[in-house]
């Protein structure tokens, strides 16, 4: 699945998660299976509000790793594809029912 | 106080008091046979301190107009708990009423900094030591190598936070349904999770690796995702504040040698 850069992406609600040790831990309740998010991983995760998008999350990942901003975009994206597969993001539907 | 109470429609109900972990509770039984077995397995943790929680079994009277917080049920045997009401219905024997209570203690244990885990507890100079394991892990191994009377459980530790100090706390639930335990507590030493080995030896766990420990072998059937975040916000806490280890161990009394005193 690829998803376009400009929507935005939301944590999935039904989850619980932990920051500790500097990983975040991320349970599923529904089938009892536990994720863990390494640094990167836990950075995108603390921003992802529903309101940024992927190429927003890029900027910020660019600015504090300080990594050049085509890099931060791909790394961004990759991660956002990884966590949906496991169900942990989705993207926000936007109104009318389509993808932004 | 255990003595009989008034009829409620479907027979002579005789509350039994018991507290397990701290968390005081009152069942409300009218089956007699239930009631004696009740009395048996539980004698040792008879009493409350504190306003129980009354859990009304096999009620006849109807069920509330209030949506419960947290409903499970367990081979036909239903729990049904709320800020209003706790019921267990369709309980048969005593079976099925000590899975509900283990469940409803879960639940309520949630709310109280404390959980269940799968875990034999042994006390050694006043400290508790936890360990962890699914079954054939050595729970039971360790608790038969430990001295009569040291062992909490053998089966499911009670763990809680009170006053900024966890302890752990005796169960009446043990392996193969033996009726055991006593109800005291100690302060936690450590949590070892178990590795049956050639050799003694603990390895300590950072407080990642111990909470990865013990997500497997905590007990909680809530699927509702606001009271996992409060349980894994208790169980990050305790991962933080207790030392864990890895335990392998040979099954003798020499594993002892290697846990920290």
């Amino acid at each position: 699945m690829t998803t376009k850069v400009s929507a935005c992406w939301q944590k999935n609600p039904a989850l619980a998660w932990r920051e500790i040790d500097e990983v975040t831990v991320i349970i599923s309740p529904t089938d009892s299976v536990m994720h863990e998010l390494n640094d990167t991983g836990s950075f995108l995760w603390k921003n992802i509000d529903g309101r940024r998008s992927a190429a927003e999350l890029a900027e910020l990942l660019a600015e504090s790793y300080e990594v050049a901003p085509e890099i931060a975009l791909i790394d961004t994206q990759a991660l956002l594809e990884e966590m949906s597969s496991r169900k942990l993001v989705m993207p926000v539907p936007a109104t009318g029912g389509e993808l932004r | 106080m255990n003595a009989p109470d008034a009829n409620s429609g479907g027979g002579r109900q005789q509350p039994f008091e018991l507290s397990i972990g701290c968390v005081p509770m009152r069942l409300q039984i009218a089956d007699e046979r239930l009631y004696s077995a009740v009395s048996a397995r539980y004698g040792a943790f008879t009493g409350t301190a504190g306003q129980p929680i009354p859990i009304a079994l096999n009620s006849f009277s109807a069920v509330g107009s209030h949506r419960p917080e947290f409903a499970y049920e367990f081979e036909g045997a239903l729990l049904r708990t709320g800020s209003n009401e706790t019921r267990f219905d369709g309980v048969r024997n005593e079976y099925a009423l000590d899975s509900l209570l283990r469940v409803l203690l879960s639940w309520k244990l949630a709310s109280r900094e404390g959980f269940l885990l799968h875990a034999a507890t042994v006390i050694r100079a006043g400290m508790a030591y936890v360990f962890a394991g699914r079954s054939g892990a050595g729970k039971s191994t360790v608790a038969s190598l430990s001295p009569p009377g040291s062992v909490l459980t053998d089966e499911i530790s009670l763990l809680r936070r009170g006053n900024g100090v966890w302890r752990a706390h005796g169960t009446p639930f043990w392996g193969e349904f033996r009726a055991a335990g006593s109800n005291t507590s100690a302060p936690v030493r450590g949590i070892f999770r178990l590795v049956q080995s050639a050799e003694n030896r603990v390895a300590p766990l950072r407080p990642v690796e111990l909470l990865r420990a013990l997500l497997p072998n905590v007990l909680f059937f809530s699927a509702e995702p606001e009271a996992n975040r409060r349980l894994l916000e208790i169980l990050g806490r305790a991962a933080e504040e207790i030392s864990g280890g890895e335990l392998s161990f040979r099954r003798d009394r020499t594993f002892w040698e290697a846990l920290p005193k």
